[in-house]
């Protein structure tokens, strides 16, 4: 698939990228390695070396932060991607400019490590802080049949311990501050009465949507309207048709009562590692009909309507 | 970057160099697309001569089928098994019964694969450290597989600053007072020679070889036939041992690679001449974990082009040696320049007297 090279993608989370292993990820079709230098920094290269092409995230991490190739030991410099030293050149100090390794723009903020194919790209700031219930996943299904699922029926992909997602949309997807938004009646489970009988939703689940990254900040409020538990989900499109799932999650207002104590349990969210095909295939597209023909309207209007600031 | 001496062997100066003496080029070089030099009209090695029994054993060349057993004690190389129920054209490469040239030599069963009537065995590959008859223990032999196009493998290991780094735990790592590499070649083999004087010692030499001293004199020789796909490896350590190992990269198909591997070490010391065959194996798996991720980024042309030290040179030399080769065959031109059955040991600076039979 061809990506906006503008775009910041969340590849990673915090904890993912250390100095001990690097680690590979994509972003679509490209092949990016991330590791943290001796300054803690978060680095990006291509994962291929240009020697021979040799995957960088084989290789290793050096004292001085540099990521060496596993195959015959160059190493790179990750905020530049130029080439620092062969190990049988020791004495050679500097190399021509050319000799480098693509490098990306690389941001981190609020527990995600975000990388933008542009290295010069701006990164957007974020206010958010850093929730710390963390997961990580890789689904096969393309991105946006991922966002799709979301949309269409979000027990596709996730779930909210002690809570049941309903079909019955408060708000169908809309546009507010070049976003995607839409409001879902949810119940607490188990239920008292079937969904189509029930006069009063007690939970709403509310999805506000990047029209490009997908990246998607949830949050499951009471008809009090206290936010009991608020999420940042981030799909990528990777190798092979795959979506990598990164999200960081975290409880709001506490909520008294057997109820609340259930969604404060281990951890109150999960993102499935599958999707049921069986499920996926007889679910009628109603909100992802409608999204796709906002999306383009979206899509089309000036840009700054989609900054990307306001998703993060 | 590139200042180490390169020339052809055959080249002295008052002549026009010979075919393949062109100066390495770099455009030619980076148009390198392994997977699409498929070479015919060459031997190719198979199988080890004892794998090959009444029983009928499965091999390929460029996904060609072949099948070996013995018949009364001689090898027979067929394109069909004998139970098949035939449904397919017989190829060219073959005689009217599906029998492809087949012959038995270095202990090693080799096919023909190209026109039947063009084989010969004035093109066998020459392995002078390598019993004619075969009869090696076979502890000193191998088989091994690489999820790699053939002429990736042959690069990796022409490539010996790749040693020092990802088998360092085995053959020493790169510190030595001094290194030269020279590389020759004609249009059917390309040979580097590596020089270091005082190089660490490589631990497998350490611990099995009782090697006291820190450093040694490592002179590392590999030679590449082009067209079978087949490398010598030649490595003499003093103080240590001297080992040459015959490296062949068969081609089963365009991108797996089979090696059946012969190491002679029977000059080495008892413990030395076990353990070094077996290291093989740790090595292989070593340069597997580089290559296969490698080979499929070679699939297709690319218009970057890849970087290059002046280590690489000999690499250089082998890719355009290749791509001269397939461009004749392209040509359709199969005639053998240069002959490759010719005893290499003055080339590969083998202490013969190590290696009578
Ligand atoms: S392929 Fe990376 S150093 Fe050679
Ligand atoms: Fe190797």
């Amino acid at each position: 698939m061809s990506l906006d090279t503008d775009l910041w993608w969340a590849v990673a989370r915090s904890e993912e990228v250390t100095s001990k292993k690097p680690l590979s990820v994509d972003i679509g079709d490209q092949p990016v390695v991330l590791w943290r230098d001796h300054h803690g920094i978060a680095r990006a290269l291509e994962d291929r070396c240009p020697h021979r092409r040799a995957p960088l995230s084989l290789g290793c991490i050096r004292d001085n932060g540099l990521i060496q190739c596993g195959y015959h030991g160059w190493s790179y410099d990750g905020e530049t991607g130029r080439l620092k030293e062969i190990p049988n050149m020791k004495d050679q100090q500097k190399f021509p400019p050319l000799y480098k390794a693509n490098a990306f723009g690389v941001s981190e903020q609020a527990g995600f490590v975000r990388v933008c194919l542009n290295p010069k790209a701006e990164a957007p700031l974020s206010a958010e802080p850093k929730y710390s219930y963390i997961g990580t996943v890789n689904v096969s299904c393309s991105h946006q049949e991922y966002l799709d699922a979301l949309y269409d029926d979000p027990a596709l992909i996730l779930a909210i311990r002690g809570v049941r997602f309903s079909p019955y949309i408060m708000s169908e997807l809309h546009e507010e501050g070049g976003m995607l938004v839409m409001e879902r009646s949810c119940q607490w489970h188990p239920l008292h009465w079937p969904s189509h009988f029930v006069a009063e939703f007690p939970l709403t689940l509310l999805t506000r949507t990047h029209p490009l990254t997908g990246e998607t900040h949830l949050t499951l409020r009471d008809d009090a309207f206290n936010d009991l538990l608020h999420a940042v989900l981030s799909p990528v499109p990777a190798a092979r048709g795959v979506t990598a799932v990164r999200w960081r999650a975290e409880l709001g207002v506490r909520r008294p009562g057997l109820r609340g104590a259930m969604l404060r349990g281990v951890n109150p969210l999960t993102v499935l590692s599958s999707i049921d095909g069986s499920k996926l295939r007889t679910t009628k597209p109603t909100v992802s009909l409608h999204g796709e023909d906002l999306r383009n309207a979206l899509l089309d209007a000036p840009q700054d309507t989609h900054d990307q600031t306001v998703a993060a | 970057m590139l200042d180490i001496a390169d020339r052809p062997t055959s080249h002295d100066d008052n002549s026009a160099p010979p075919a393949g003496g062109s100066p390495i080029a770099m455009n030619v070089v980076n148009r390198w697309v392994p997977h699409n030099i498929v070479m015919r009209d060459s031997w190719f090695p198979v199988a080890h001569d004892y794998s090959v029994t009444g029983k009928p054993v499965r091999r390929a060349v460029y996904s060609n089928p072949i099948f070996l057993w013995r018949d009364n004690g001689v090898v027979v190389a067929s394109e069909f098994h004998p139970n098949e129920r035939v449904v397919r054209d017989k190829s060219d490469y073959t005689d009217a019964r599906g029998r492809y040239p087949v012959m038995e030599h270095y202990g090693v069963v080799w096919i023909w694969l190209g026109n039947p009537l063009a084989a010969d065995p004035r093109h066998l590959p020459s392995l002078p450290f390598l019993p004619p008859k075969g009869g090696l223990p076979r502890h000193m032999t191998a088989t091994v597989r690489f999820e790699s196009s053939a002429p990736i493998s042959l690069e990796n290991l022409i490539d010996l600053t790749h040693a020092d780094f990802l088998h360092a735990d085995v053959v020493g790592d790169e510190r030595s007072d001094s290194e030269t590499i020279e590389t020759y070649y004609d249009s059917e083999t390309v040979t580097m020679v590596r020089t270091c004087v005082n190089k660490s010692v490589a631990p497998v030499m350490k611990f099995f070889s009782g090697i006291k001293q820190p450093t040694q004199n490592v002179r590392q020789v590999i030679r590449i036939y082009l067209r079978s796909h087949c490398a010598i490896a030649y490595g003499r350590f003093s103080p240590g041992d001297d080992v040459p190992l015959f490296h062949p990269c068969t081609p089963e198909t365009r991108d797996r690679t089979r090696m059946e591997m012969v190491m002679n070490t029977s000059n080495a010391g008892r413990m030395f001449s076990y353990v070094m065959p077996k290291a093989g194996y740790k090595v292989s798996r070593q340069d597997s974990y580089m290559t296969s991720p490698q080979s499929p980024r070679y699939m297709r042309h690319t218009d970057r082009k890849d970087l290059h030290s002046k280590f690489d040179q000999a690499g250089q030399r082998y890719r355009m040696a290749m791509m001269e080769l397939a461009d004749r065959q392209a040509k359709g031109d199969f005639a053998y320049r240069d002959n490759v059955s010719a005893d290499c040991s003055d080339i590969i600076g083998l202490r013969k007297e190590l290696f009578q039979f």
